[in-house]
């Protein structure tokens, strides 16, 4: 009997859904967006190339299904982002990252099938005591993880962030692989493999997660770029996915994965609105941008909504994926009380993206129009509602988080699923209402309105207003000189934490010592070429001693006779031309 | 399996030889050309037909001296230098062949095999020929030599002549292995275009030579399937690097660039070609790569599927390493002035690339029909070779 090869759960159709949704919302964007671009043909087929393997990834039953789709996903990767870019090592690097790690996954699947005699995906999940499961686990992980960006396998977003167009950065590593890759993530843990809660791997990957976001975000504070910036986030922001899933408690990953579908949505409105910005105001250099609220309120408006969302502020869809993660944590220091770091590095995760967005917030559409900045427009309406778009959705995930995603995305996938602890999130967002109401009503009677301008002096003297403007570019530049972080940001930025360096640093010393052996090997057959004639007289005089030692007369002996013959004369035929064009 | 190689070799040899019509307009001696061509044809056909292993090697002969010939058609100093390597490397393993066919019922005969069609396999440590060769020789030749010749030449006839012997099988898996990590390493380094693909060469056989060496059903299919695919994907190359060569008169990499607007057709198919070579799906190689590795872990031999990894990621590195050197990056001054080249040469080149999607599209009708009845046949195959 065939067996299906593809599977439909509710889990996957959902994330298939919220996919198919971000694909089309980046089609309606691109339309301006890549308006009067060259190769249009092969970007818009290549975008729909993507959602089509990431359905097939998403809905495979069996290995082979998965991984001719998951691998499949590498195509678009590389030609989107290599489509401006004239020097083509983003690409290649996004490639052999991606690439290689699904070769990986080949090694995993290999053990797997051998192991469990069935190629159906998680026919029989087994248990990580043997040292083969292990090594097929970190396989599929290593696979799962250059797919969603996750240290040390991340550094190829950053780098495809500047050659990449905005829509690309929105589509592919912010959403869609995304999606897959932690899609696959929880595949892994719990269907394939079982993570047992404090596991040496649920360990693992929760060290995995503190490390990928505090290191990412603390990359991401010191970026002059905006795309660079929000793909420091998409690295970052994964973290909190793995540290959920990482727990094994049921709270956990669903709050993992619920951070994984507003990571999605919040993201590619993150980077489309950076298109918009980029498109409008001709540049992503945080130093250039400045004061764009006014002309572009509506993107601007977008912008602001994702920026909440991501730095997990209430009522938004960050803040409640967040919360559970933190939960998720709380509860994993209970069953093991020396592992409190990830509950801090989630925290402090948290402030620090919030405070990377106020400074991005601040110097993009806050503050004093910078120069040039005075003549930009708002972005056409296909360019501005996929944003909004994506914002109400932010809002939508956060205000009714448990009445609609939660319901119907996340805790389907999840069985034996009980909500632990107080949980009021109308609660909550009446006390955050109150606040903000209480805010705006002082803001109002206080006096902040009747401030007086005068013209800024020192000493008596006008000072330029030009010379004490501070531009928010420079915001955090400061940690770039505190002791140690500032030398691990010299050495970040000389590529010492990218794994792909290292890679290449070590296949470059392994091919140097073999192009050694090559020389060493090759001098043996220069002593043969020493001398010609001596050589011709050598190949002769062996074969001769063949021919009579080891032939009786006979057929045999004349036919190698004659090949012999025929070898004399190739040879000779050939030392005569060579002599001829020394000559 | 006589089959799947006479449909390999001989559809090889039709698409290049509708490339070299052109390609060889600017040598004066064209029928010298082509009769060494068909002669090296004929005498691989001659190598897989053979009943007896008399007429095998004499066919060996045949083919190996007009290969010779070939690499050395032009009569530059580097391709008279490269044929001659390539003569008393060749030669001294047609020797040793000869020898083993002297005392083929001692065991001995079985390594001398090993070491005779070893040479002309390209397998490391064997394989000092190839890279010389390879990138000396006219681009449609290296596409023959690469894409069937040694695999006729050495692969086929050495299982036609020691079959699966057991005692031999743990070496040449571990030569493959060997060739794979070697072949993957150096490629890497290159920057000359067809010595980079004379490398990767060297790593393919491996895969072939690994997959058959592990005698499981899957294995072979993998390495059967591996090598008809990589005749495809590797002739496919060579045209391409042919092609650049001919428009831009360099290989050298650091030369190159730009030419994803100058010659699309060549940029597309060498796409196509390095996809595959990279084993990224649908396209052929994954699915062959894939095979060999699932043989290799279902064996519980994780070094050899480590092995295998690890070239494969080293083969997708060099050949993205052409692609973004030669293809992306913004085109030089000096090649301002590149045409795409001529349709007799684009079609094949294009025709090729296309056949490597759409094998790797529908490998489950390629591998029923023509690499498991190879399968079949090669397991019920009894060597010449009787100790």
């Amino acid at each position: 009997m065939m067996k299906p090869l593809f599977y439909f759960s509710a889990f996957s159709l959902g994330i298939f859904a919220l996919a198919s949704l971000i694909t089309l919302l980046v089609v309606l964007y691109s339309i301006k967006y890549r308006a009067g671009k060259k190769h249009a043909f092969a970007y818009y087929f290549y975008t729909l190339l993507s959602l089509l393997c990431v359905g097939g990834a998403l809905f495979a039953a069996d290995y082979i299904t998965l991984l001719l789709f998951w691998g499949m996903m590498g195509i678009p990767l590389y030609r989107l982002i290599g489509m401006d870019d004239t020097e083509g090592s983003a690409a290649q690097k996004a490639l052999l990252m991606v690439g290689g790690a699904d070769v990986l996954m080949l090694l995993g699947v290999g053990i797997v099938t051998a192991l469990t005699r069935s190629f159906q995906i998680g026919a029989v999940p087994l248990m990580l005591n043997h040292p083969y499961a292990i090594l097929a686990f970190m396989a599929f992980l290593s696979a799962a993880f250059a797919k969603a960006g996750v240290m040390p396998f991340h550094s190829w977003i950053p780098d495809s962030a500047k050659a990449a167009p905005a829509t690309v950065m929105a589509l592919l590593p912010a959403s869609l692989d995304k999606l897959l890759g932690i899609y696959f993530l929880t595949r892994i843990c719990f269907n394939i493999f079982m993570i047992v809660p404090n596991s040496p791997m649920s360990l693992l990957l929760l060290a995995i997660g503190s490390i990928t976001i505090i290191a990412a975000v603390l990359g991401a504070l010191v970026q002059h770029d905006l795309k660079k910036l929000l793909s420091f986030h998409a690295v970052s922001q994964v973290g909190y996915m793995v540290l959920g899933i990482g727990t094994g408690l049921p709270i956990g990953v669903a709050g993992g994965v619920f951070h994984m579908f507003n990571h999605a949505i919040y993201k590619s409105c993150l980077f489309l609105c950076g298109g918009s910005v980029e498109q409008k105001a001709g540049t992503t250099r945080l130093d250039k941008l400045g004061g764009l609220a006014k002309a572009m309120p509506l993107t601007f408006i977008a912008f602001l909504i994702a920026a909440f969302s991501i730095s997990g502020v209430p009522p938004f869809n960050g803040f409640v994926s967040k919360w559970m993660v933190y939960q998720a944590l709380l509860q994993f220091i209970k069953i093991n009380p020396y592992w409190i770091l990830p509950l801090l590095a989630a925290m402090f995760g948290s402030a620090f993206t919030l405070a990377s967005f106020i400074k991005l917030t601040h110097t993009v559409f806050l503050g004093q129009p910078s120069e040039g900045m005075e003549k930009v427009k708002e972005a056409p309406w296909q360019m501005w509602l996929p944003p909004l778009v994506l914002a109400g959705l932010c809002v939508i995930f956060g205000i009714f988080a448990f009445q609609v995603p939660l319901k119907y995305l996340v805790f389907p996938s999840i069985s034996n699923y009980r909500l632990p602890g107080i949980w009021q999130p109308n609660l909550a967002l009446v006390f955050l209402s109150i606040g903000l109401l209480f805010g705006l009503i002082l803001y109002g009677l206080g006096h902040v309105r009747r401030v007086t301008v005068r013209p800024p002096f020192f000493g008596g003297e006008k000072i330029d207003e030009e010379a004490i403007k501070v531009h928010g570019a420079a915001f955090y530049d400061a940690i770039r000189g505190w002791g140690m972080l500032g030398g691990l940001y010299r050495a970040a930025e000389r590529g010492w934490f990218d794994l792909y360096n290292w890679l290449r640093g070590i296949s470059f010393v392994c091919s140097l010592v073999l192009s050694w052996l090559e020389i060493v090997l090759n001098a043996f057959y220069g002593l043969l070429r020493l001398n010609l004639t001596f050589l011709l007289l050598l190949i002769i005089a062996l074969e001769v001693a063949v021919e009579l030692f080891l032939f009786r007369l006979g057929e045999r002996e004349i036919l190698t006779s004659l090949a012999g013959g025929a070898a004399a004369l190739t040879l000779w035929w050939l030392v005569a031309k060579l002599r001829e064009s020394q000559a | 399996m006589k089959i799947l190689m006479l449909v390999t070799l001989n559809a090889l040899a039709c698409f290049v030889l509708f490339y070299s019509i052109s390609y060889t307009e600017r040598y004066s001696k064209r029928v010298l050309f082509y009769f060494l061509f068909l002669l090296m044809l004929a005498g691989l056909n001659g190598v897989i037909l053979a009943k007896e292993l008399i007429w095998l090697f004499m066919a060996l002969e045949v083919a190996s001296l007009s290969a010779y010939g070939l690499v050395a058609f032009g009569g530059e100093k580097p391709r008279l230098e490269a044929a001659l390597k390539y003569f008393v490397l060749g030669e001294l393993a047609s020797l040793t062949i000869l020898l083993g066919m002297g005392l083929i019922h001692h065991k001995i005969a079985a390594y001398l095999f090993i070491i005779g069609f070893g040479v002309k396999a390209a397998l490391f440590p064997l394989h000092l020929w190839l890279p010389d060769a390879h990138s000396a020789a006219p681009s449609p030749v290296s596409a023959m030599l690469s894409g069937v010749v040694i695999k006729v030449l050495g692969v086929y006839a050495l299982w036609r002549t020691i079959g699966f012997y057991p005692p031999t099988l743990g070496l040449l898996s571990v030569l493959g292995v060997l060739s794979i990590l070697y072949g993957g390493f150096l490629a890497i380094r290159q920057w000359d275009m067809k010595r980079l693909m004379a490398y990767s060469s060297i790593s393919q056989v491996g895969y072939i030579v690994l997959g058959l060496s592990l005698a499981t059903p899957l294995g072979i299919a993998g390495a059967l399937f591996h090598l008809f695919n990589h005749a495809c994907m590797k002739g496919l190359m060579f045209l391409t690097a042919g092609a650049v060569e001919q428009k831009c008169g360099t290989r050298d990499l650091r030369e190159l660039g730009g030419l994803r607007e100058k010659m699309p057709v060549t940029a597309f198919s060498s796409l196509l070609g390095s996809l595959a070579m990279s084993g990224i799906p649908p396209f052929n190689g994954f699915w062959s790569k894939l095979f060999i590795i699932l043989a290799c872990a279902q064996l519980g031999q994780l070094w050899f599927a480590v092995a295998a990894i690890v070239g494969a990621i080293l083969t997708m590195a060099a050949f993205l390493k052409v692609q973004r050197y030669a293809f992306f990056s913004a085109p030089r001054a000096s090649l301002q002035e590149v045409k795409e080249v001529s349709w007799t040469m684009a079609l094949p080149m294009l025709c090729l690339g296309l056949l490597c999607l759409g094998i790797g599209l529908f490998f489950p009708t390629v591998t029923a029909r023509l690499i498991n009845p190879a399968v079949v046949a090669l397991l019920k195959t009894k060597g010449f070779f009787a100790p």
